[in-house]
């Protein structure tokens, strides 16, 4: 069911070799930003593969993935302060509050389409954000910041840098097996079918709005997943950091910039989306060019749009294919 | 006013009206102001092979789009085996066992040949592995196994309409509506189609309705015409009736030419 063996025998040799570098990545590097930046990658490969779904398979392009994090991350947070409950409790809440308001708004925004349908995902994410800030009994604009406990910690998951190494490995795992077995799944073509033409997809006896919805809702709870990580990793959140425009442009941008549609084009995109934000960041707003790394991402998109829509991953199939 | 025989007649009319497969009533469908149907009525009966044709602009695919649930009626009734399926949403057409191909392509670009007919196939199947073999036999069946792997938008014309009629039957369907299966083919493939087409009828019990411009192939694989004139019926019956009537003479031809045969 997990199965691999559909894809060419390279692609598996080179994703072997790719998750024995990352297994063994905190005993190959030893400093704290290297490691961060490893943790973080994992993060928005997970966030990619998960939006890549409604992205990718589905081609609708959504511009809302923030809030589902921040709903996650929320609920986590929240949940933990308030109730003391263990981590593992607060994910399955986060990710049916997510889907919840996913179903609340899907119907009406899947009546649009193409831009209309983008700008549509855009508002009610910005309308979640600015209550978030306003809202004082999530914390409003000041955050949430999660009660520390002695590390490393099950209940909590709490760990210091190896032990969210890990975490977050195994998370990216699930996640990507999750898509390694949907790609294959009777709705995994069916989505893809409703992409490619949804005219062909109704004659065949797929009900194109309704595949489209489940796809948002699945999108929606994968999100939640990564959210629900994201707080426990930092031990603090803020409207500004999950729930901002800025992280939905990064997580599509992973998608986009790897390959839509492909099992490897958001991990493609994140391994270099990712190190290049925080070396930019940490380079440049160092020396007060702040808003230089944009800039870089905006030439970025520029790029892929114009030569490549599909990607990375896109030019590397177009070769294997000329050869 | 109607010359020809409709399934029924042709079987004989005793008794009490049989249940047809498909039953068109009085559909009309207007888009603004023009009328694209008016007071079309036809009926099919299970196993034939009827052909639908008529110039350009006679509403033979608004027809079809009726019928498989791509427009709504403006009034009139669709009856599929006696259930009443008119204004249904074509998702719905589909899974009652009522199958169309386009007649401007409409391929998954993005998925290979063996993928298209599998979404097909997922129409009734569940699981991938049924759906994967149905796709094959079918693929077989139609001439295209050679081609599974291979993305539909690489191949030519004749071989992406076999793709979609692949992908029809894939959903086994009782009623297959075929919309200029035909067109842009040269003769030796359109007879080729032909032979497939009655191969395929036979050995999967469908019933056919086809629109054509080639005339060569509707009145070859036709058991029965009805022909379609500016948003009306204007004749039905045998082929070879059909095209010596003068009303269809006059539609195809002009008036001239008619008066002055």
């Amino acid at each position: 069911m997990f199965s691999l063996g559909d894809l060419p025998l390279s692609e598996r040799i080179v994703f072997v070799a790719f998750l024995a570098f990352v297994f063994l990545f905190p005993w190959i590097v030893r400093s704290s930003y290297p490691r961060a930046v490893m943790i973080n990658f994992l993060l928005f490969a997970m966030y990619g593969l998960g939006w890549n779904l409604i992205g990718g398979y589905g081609g609708q392009v959504d511009l809302g993935q923030a809030k589902n994090v921040g709903f996650g991350a929320y609920t986590t947070a929240l949940m933990m302060t308030w109730l003391d409950v263990p981590f593992w409790f607060t994910v399955p809440v986060g990710m049916f509050f997510a889907t919840l308001e996913s179903f609340a708004v899907a119907y009406p925004m899947f009546r649009l389409r193409g831009h209309y349908f983008a700008i549509a995902t855009l508002c009610v994410a910005l309308v979640w954000q600015q209550l978030f800030l306003f809202w004082d009994w999530t914390g409003g604009a000041r955050g949430v910041e999660l009660p520390i406990k002695p590390i490393p910690n099950f209940t909590y998951m709490q760990f210091g840098a190896i032990g969210s190494h890990y975490f977050i490995f195994g998370l990216f795992m699930a996640q990507f097996l999750f898509m390694n077995w949907f790609r294959k799944s009777k709705l995994g073509y069916e989505l893809q079918a409703v992409r490619d033409n949804e005219d062909a997809a109704a004659s065949l006896g797929i009900n194109v709005t309704w595949t489209k919805v489940k796809a948002y809702l699945i999108t929606a709870a994968m999100g939640a997943l990564g959210g629900s990580f994201y707080a426990v990793y930092h031990s603090y959140i803020d409207p500004r950091s999950i729930m901002h425009i800025d992280l939905t442009i990064l997580i599509a941008m992973t998608a986009m910039v790897g390959g839509c549609g492909s099992m490897w084009g958001p991990i493609i995109g994140a391994a270099l989306l990712i190190p290049l934000d925080m070396y930019l960041a940490a380079l440049l707003g160092g020396r007060g060019f702040y808003g230089v790394d944009f800039m870089i991402y905006g030439f970025i998109i520029m790029i892929v749009a114009a030569f490549e829509p599909r990607g990375i991953w896109g030019t590397i199939e177009r070769a294997r294919r000329r050869s | 006013m109607n010359q020809g025989v409709s399934g029924a007649q042709l079987r004989g009319q005793e008794g009490e009206v049989e249940l047809m497969l498909l039953a068109v009533k009085n559909l009309y469908k207007e888009f603004g102001g023009l009328i694209a149907n008016a007071d079309i009525s036809v009926d099919l009966d299970q196993g034939e092979i009827v052909g639908l044709i008529g110039p350009n602009g006679a509403g033979k695919t608004t027809l079809f789009n009726c019928i498989a649930g791509y427009y709504k009626p403006s009034s009139g009734m669709v009856l599929f085996q006696g259930v009443d399926i008119t204004g249904w949403p074509a998702h719905r057409v589909a899974k009652i066992g009522i199958a169309r191909t386009f007649q401007n392509l409409r391929i998954m670009p993005l998925l290979t040949v063996e993928e298209n007919v599998m979404v097909g196939a997922f129409c009734r199947a569940g699981d991938r592995q049924i759906a994967l073999r149905e796709a094959r036999e079918i693929l077989e069946l139609v001439d295209l196994a050679q081609e599974a792997h291979v993305h539909p938008t690489e191949l030519p014309i004749v071989s992406q309409k076999r793709i979609e009629l692949a992908r029809a039957l894939a959903t086994k369907p009782k009623f297959l509506m075929l919309d200029e299966v035909a067109a842009g083919l040269n003769p030796f493939e359109t007879k080729e189609i032909i032979q497939s087409l009655q191969k395929i009828k036979e050995e999967k019990d469908l019933t056919l309705f086809l629109t054509e411009h080639v005339m060569e192939f509707i009145m070859t694989i036709s058991e029965r015409v009805i022909v379609m004139a500016a948003g009306r019926k204007i004749a039905e019956g045998k082929p070879e009736q059909v095209a010596r009537e003068d009303k269809v003479i006059r539609a195809y031809l002009g008036e001239r030419y008619a008066e002055g045969r």
